[in-house]
């Protein structure tokens, strides 16, 4: 009964070639689990486009009602707070994993010809996959989505020439408001995914039309420094496509890895939006001061960056660094030209990117652990009055730090800001006289110092504060 | 047929393809421009905002910087959009006002008064400002942004956002 409807829809449609085509090609005998990290972000996409598609019947995106729609989804529709949890935390599943299967890409040094062009459109695959986060971030409409929105725009608004335009546009206007989330949500929903779905059929037909590549051997010939002329790299295609129709075996027969990993995918995200829970915070409230902007994790080491640039400087931090980030992600297969693909054999290639992985992981890290600011415990004691006398204690000098803000830059045993050095044992190498004086005035201890100047505190409570650092040690 | 060409003429196949290219180049223009227009030109609009009301003038008694949630409103042209925003009101004299915004100038993040330190603090890359808007430590690019100030029957008014320079003049 299937088969002569198959046969049936075969004799009409021509699918058998295209199966064949798709499913009994050879690929390389030494194809792995690595190897499945593509089909598995493919496998993810799709389950965003369904999960989304899903959200969209109830999602409403305007300020007045986004808030309380997604809890409305959350709360009262049935599988509903599963079906977010799937969305919300595959978003971030997809980025681990496409980042993995770029990772495997490059030290395998697939990219190389004639695979650039597939590469390159993975590149912009793995961009449109960060602004699908950008932009969805924003939908729920919460003091999260708020902040890390006006923040995200503020970078754009410091870019160079087109700046102000851009954060305009992507603002629609001057604000965060009403047509900045239909914009996001249009964005979201059918602009995205538009280029996600176009730029995905591309990959895809790339693969197909190039064959996956080999893993590299270790041992085998070893491609002359000499030879660097593109026919090298046509030879050993050649060879390697050879190779493949005698020794490889069929797609069919490797798919069976890609289904195993998308099981473990698929079970891991249902764990996850059962047991997680989203975390919810107030509507979005443009004049809370006392809100924390956080961006999401994958943002976090670009986020952390900005500490580093200072006044005019900071466009090298918002526009120059992740500029020529993706640039040179972008040009990776026009940067490595050489024909060697083992990892080994390309130690400058393969030390910058371990560099790279290394310097993205430390800043994440450094962001995700950063301790928080005090921004509001200042805030809600008696504000100045009259000037109490203050005792030159250790004591009086902890309230005193704690009330004048210190901790906003300074660190002392995890707890405070990371703009200024750290404090917790600072009175191993400096003296309560010296503390003082530097506290006072800065700038006349050690010019350049970039610390404001306290010159409104009185003597004795410059006295308090410094005997409170001088028995940090 | 094809690649017939008489010497500095144009083969069957040049003149599709130029036919082709032509048609698709209009259809193109004709289509690019207005969708292009109509997603870009209303973000680039200025709007024309109401003075925001903020309160009577008198409730700011201290030389302390108050924090005043309003609601600006962007008049007619639809969406009618209330937009909620928050200011500092500083008051220097009899009639002598300063409103800054609460977006810290490096990349947004709402910045703190602190009544003891007196200073402004931004919570997330250690920008620090003081009384007056001017940075004093951290990333920040430039002095806090401040609203025109306009005092009518005794309430006072916030306008339009502008940048000053490091010595507090208007820029933009």
């Amino acid at each position: 009964m299937w088969r002569r409807l198959w046969q049936w829809l075969d004799e009409r449609a021509g699918l058998a070639s295209l199966t064949d085509a798709f499913l009994e090609r050879k690929v390389p005998r030494r194809v792995g689990w690595l190897h499945t990290l593509g089909s598995a972000t493919l496998f993810l996409l799709a389950l965003q486009v369904v999960t989304g598609v899903a959200l969209s019947l109830y999602y409403v995106p305007t300020p007045d009602h986004a808030y309380e729609s997604l809890k409305y989804i959350t709360q009262t529709v049935p599988f509903g707070a599963f079906l977010r949890g799937f969305h919300r935390w595959g978003a971030s599943l997809i980025v681990v994993v496409a980042v993995l299967h770029m990772v495997r890409v490059f030290f395998m040094g697939a990219y190389k010809y004639p695979r650039e062009l597939t590469w390159a459109i993975g590149i912009l695959l793995l961009g449109v996959i960060l602004g699908l986060g950008f932009t969805g971030y924003l939908l729920p409409w919460d003091n999260r989505a708020y902040w890390a929105t006006v923040v995200g725009t503020s970078i754009v608004e410091s870019w160079p020439v087109i700046g102000g335009f851009a954060a305009r546009i992507l603002r629609v206007g001057t604000d965060v408001g009403i047509r900045t989330l239909i914009r996001f949500y249009n964005l979201h929903t059918f602009v995205l995914p538009a280029f996600l779905g176009w730029l995905t059929l591309a990959h895809l037909y790339l693969v197909l039309q190039q064959g996956i590549a080999a893993p590299p051997a270790a041992e085998g010939r070893r491609v002359s420094r000499s030879t660097l002329r593109a026919p090298d790299f046509r030879e050993a295609y050649r060879q390697e496509v050879e190779e493949k129709q005698r020794t490889g075996i069929p797609f069919y027969e490797a798919l069976w890895k890609d289904g195993v990993v998308a099981l473990v995918l698929f079970t891991l995200l249902a764990v996850m939006a059962l047991l997680l829970e989203i975390p919810t915070e107030k509507v979005a409230d443009p004049s809370d001061v006392n809100y924390l902007p956080r961006p999401e994790w994958y943002f976090l080491f670009l986020y952390e960056l900005l500490w580093y640039f200072k006044g005019p400087w900071m466009v090298v931090g918002t526009f120059v660094i992740p500029a020529a980030l993706f640039l040179a992600l972008l040009l990776v297969p026009w940067l490595d030209r050489r024909p060697e693909r083992h990892p080994l054999r390309r130690p400058l290639a393969s030390s910058v990117a371990a560099a790279g992985i290394f310097a993205a992981v430390y800043l994440t890290y450094l962001g995700a652990t950063a301790p928080l600011p005090p921004s509001a415990t200042a805030a809600a004691l008696p504000p100045g009055g009259p000037k109490v006398a203050v005792a030159a204690t250790p004591e009086a000098g902890k309230r005193l730090y704690e009330a004048q803000g210190c901790s906003a830059c300074h660190a002392i045993r995890g707890q405070g800001g990371a703009a200024g050095p750290d404090l917790s044992r600072v009175g191993r190498t400096r003296d309560a006289a010296w503390l003082a004086r530097f506290t006072r005035d800065p700038e006349a201890v050690k010019p350049g110092s970039p610390m404001p100047p306290y010159k409104d505190l009185s003597e004795a409570e410059l006295q308090a504060i410094a005997a409170y650092l001088a028995v940090l040690r | 047929m094809k690649g017939v060409a008489e010497k500095g003429g144009t083969s069957r196949r040049q003149f599709f393809n130029r036919i082709l290219t032509g048609i698709g180049g209009l259809i193109g223009v004709g289509a690019g421009a207005p969708l292009a227009g109509f997603g870009i030109l209303p973000a680039l609009k200025e709007e024309a905002l109401d003075w925001a009301r903020l309160g009577p003038a008198e409730m700011f008694v201290t030389s302390e910087p108050k924090l005043v949630p309003f609601t600006h409103v962007v008049p007619k042209p639809w969406p009618e959009e209330p937009v909620k925003h928050a200011v500092y009101v500083l008051k220097k004299g009899e009639a002598d006002f300063v409103i800054y915004d609460i977006r810290c100038t490096h990349v947004g993040c709402p910045i703190n008064w602190n009544a003891q330190a007196k200073r402004f603090f931004s919570p997330c890359h250690g920008g620090v400002f003081d009384i007056e808007g001017r940075v004093q430590a951290g990333p920040p690019p430039r002095a806090l942004d401040r609203y025109e100030v306009k005092i009518e029957n005794g309430i006072l008014y916030a306008g339009r956002l502008y940048r000053v320079d490091e010595s507090l003049r208007r820029t933009a």
